[in-house]
């Protein structure tokens, strides 16, 4: 027995189409340029015949050639390697340290929202995190723990708290005020329910938008601590450690810097797009 | 005005007093015994005993808090460990050059948003939006060790235009014009970021207040569409304007830092850079206080200036 379906109607939705918009210019150049260094990170080294770590005889500081691309630096390693190789571990710390930031902000974001003394605490203690400048707290962790790649990660996630924090409570006290929440409290909904099924899918937004930032700060804060020596420590390649190693080297061999200038920007330039791009779409 | 400053004033002395709780305590927590890395590795207990008291560091943390406190509040900021001398002497000789940094950085900044700001609300050139849209997004993404290098390498080491780094040899005030070519390529790295968010939120402000109906009057009465940018939009774009450039504060204090480290510039970065890979913790306590400080302190003093431009955050906060 064969029965013919009618196709159904196409449902008008008036529900904005915010994949495609987001994927319209920026959102996707975005994603190419992040989608590219990822893919080099993760197969450069592959692809790469050099170890990182390895120190070639009689190959200091040697400018761009076929068989080392980048040139070596000054302890006779290949930069290329060292650059793909590096890029695996921004990209290893930034995945880790800003989500770990971003989940216990929000904790304690939301948190703070249940109790009217914990609410002051809280936020006397995010203003007083948020009254150091990014890279002054960064210097005053580091100094405290260390270098090292640890402390780098530490940092991110201690500079993003507050960041994450302040974002949800003000989307908690925005949606708190909302005629449907109010509704559903009057028919029993409590603090947990209303947080689980109308704070949260209301804050998303903001929140991933905010992830794309804090992965492109988190590549900043890498870089800048390697750049004042408190960030991963030799031999450890990473990019802003390939940079900063490049500086010395600026006079002679000024190709050495542009792998670890080119990634960072990309990478950074990436992030920014996309929080831009998504940061729109939520408009359309 | 005043009763505006009073209400403020309250909670930034809180985070002022608190966040030195928190570096006094985060500095005392670090490892390691200053007094016997001062004294030496072969130096007696007797040795190390008398410095540590001469550092006052045998007294209870509450009473070493104090002392550090009191001493901040007077203007006594402490002795330096390793650097040497008096912290007041490093930090004032580090601030001015800071100070002329920053402000150059600050000026260049303003000057390029005042001037691309109008143009980006106003365009109806499309690629005259694009430049400037991508102007934004570089600058504002960018971080200074990236457009700082690139700088180094096209105009010190590539067309050799420009020094690489450091200070003028024979000083900062003996000859203006040799200072000025120093202090061009971190300045204009350091104004970069700010330059970015600012020119953004100037655009965007100016083209909320030229959909303004105000606006549409004004245009009817024939005012050139420049002129409305100039003498009207701008009245009520700068409140905003002067707020984004007060919470631009703390990038301009980290900046400071790394395009320092970056040109070799003797300011207050360096001074920190060296704090702490010698481990001169008083240095740094000091350092991170201060930063604090005018970051707190510039703050208010923004939010002060945008209840006197604005009359309704001032009537606002009476009520």
């Amino acid at each position: 027995m064969t029965a013919t379906l009618e196709a159904p109607e196409p449902v008008e939705v008036a529900v904005p189409d915010r994949p495609r918009h987001f994927l319209r210019g920026k959102g996707l150049v975005g994603l190419v340029l992040v989608g590219l260094v990822i893919v080099t990170g993760l197969l450069g080294p592959l692809l790469v015949s050099w170890d990182p770590y390895e120190q070639i005889p009689g190959a200091n500081l040697l400018g761009p050639s076929g068989t080392h691309l980048l040139g070596t630096d000054d302890l006779n390693r290949d930069i290329l390697a060292r650059l793909v190789t590096g890029i695996r571990v921004d990209l290893l710390i930034a995945f880790t340290a800003v989500p770990v930031g971003a989940l216990v902000g929000c904790a304690v974001g939301a948190l703070a929202t249940v109790n009217s003394v914990l609410d002051v605490a809280v936020q006397r203690l995010f203003d007083v995190l948020l009254a150091f400048p990014q890279l002054i707290l960064a210097i005053g962790l580091a100094a405290v723990i260390g270098p090292g790649t640890t402390s780098v990660v530490i940092v991110i996630v201690c500079v993003e708290i507050p960041v994450f924090g302040r974002l949800l409570r003000a989307a908690v006290l925005r949606v708190r005020e909302a005629q449907f929440v109010t509704a559903s409290e009057v028919i029993g909904a409590g603090k947990a329910h209303v947080l689980r099924h109308h704070v949260l899918p209301n804050s998303l937004e903001p929140i991933l938008v905010q992830l794309a930032l804090s992965l492109s700060v988190a590549v900043f804060i890498e870089g800048a601590m390697s750049v004042l020596g408190i960030g991963v420590s030799p031999p450890h390649p990473s990019i802003g450690s390939v940079l900063t190693t490049s500086l010395r080297y600026l006079d002679l061999n000024p190709l050495f810097a542009i792998g670890p200038l080119a990634v960072t920007a990309v990478l950074v330039l990436g992030f920014q797009l996309i929080a831009q791009a998504a940061n729109a779409a939520r408009g359309a | 005005m005043t009763r505006y400053l009073l209400r403020r004033a309250p909670s930034a002395l809180i985070v002022l007093w608190l966040a030195s709780v928190l570096i006094f305590l985060v500095i005392r927590a670090i490892p390691g015994d200053a007094a016997a890395a001062m004294a030496g590795p072969d130096a007696s207990e007797e040795a190390i005993a008398a410095i540590r008291h001469d550092l006052g560091l045998d007294l209870p943390v509450f009473t070493q808090y104090l002392h550090w406190l009191g001493g901040l509040l007077s203007g006594d900021l402490g002795r330096s460990y390793l650097i040497g001398g008096d912290i007041a002497g490093l930090v004032g000789e580090g601030f001015a050059n800071t100070l002329t940094l920053t402000l150059a950085a600050l000026v260049i900044a303003v000057l390029v948003a005042l001037l691309l700001g109008p143009i980006w609300a106003a365009t109806t050139n499309r690629w005259v939006d694009r430049v400037l849209t991508g102007f934004h997004t570089a600058a504002v993404a960018l971080p200074p060790f990236v457009t700082g290098v690139v700088l180094i390498i096209v105009f010190g080491v590539f067309f050799r235009l420009l020094p690489t780094g450091g200070v003028p040899p024979k000083g900062m005030f003996d000859r203006l014009d040799i200072t000025a070519q120093y202090l061009v390529l971190p300045a204009v790295c350091l104004a970069l970021p700010v330059a970015g968010v600012l020119t953004g939120f100037l655009a965007e402000t100016l083209r909320g207040e030229l959909r303004q109906d105000y606006v549409t009057t004004v245009r009817a009465a024939g005012v050139k569409r420049r002129e409305i940018v100039v003498r009207h939009a701008m009245r009520g774009a700068l409140p905003v304007a002067i707020t984004t450039l007060g919470l631009q504060t703390g990038a301009l204090l980290g900046g400071a830092v790394l395009v320092e480290s970056i040109f070799s510039w003797p300011g207050l970065g360096l001074l920190v850079e060296q704090g702490i890979t010698r481990r001169d913790y008083p240095v740094v306590q000091v350092l991170l206080m201060l930063s604090v400080t005018v970051f707190v302190l510039v703050q208010l003093l923004t939010d002060v200036i945008h209840a006197y431009l604005d009359p309704r955050v001032r009537l606002g906060a009476q009520t």
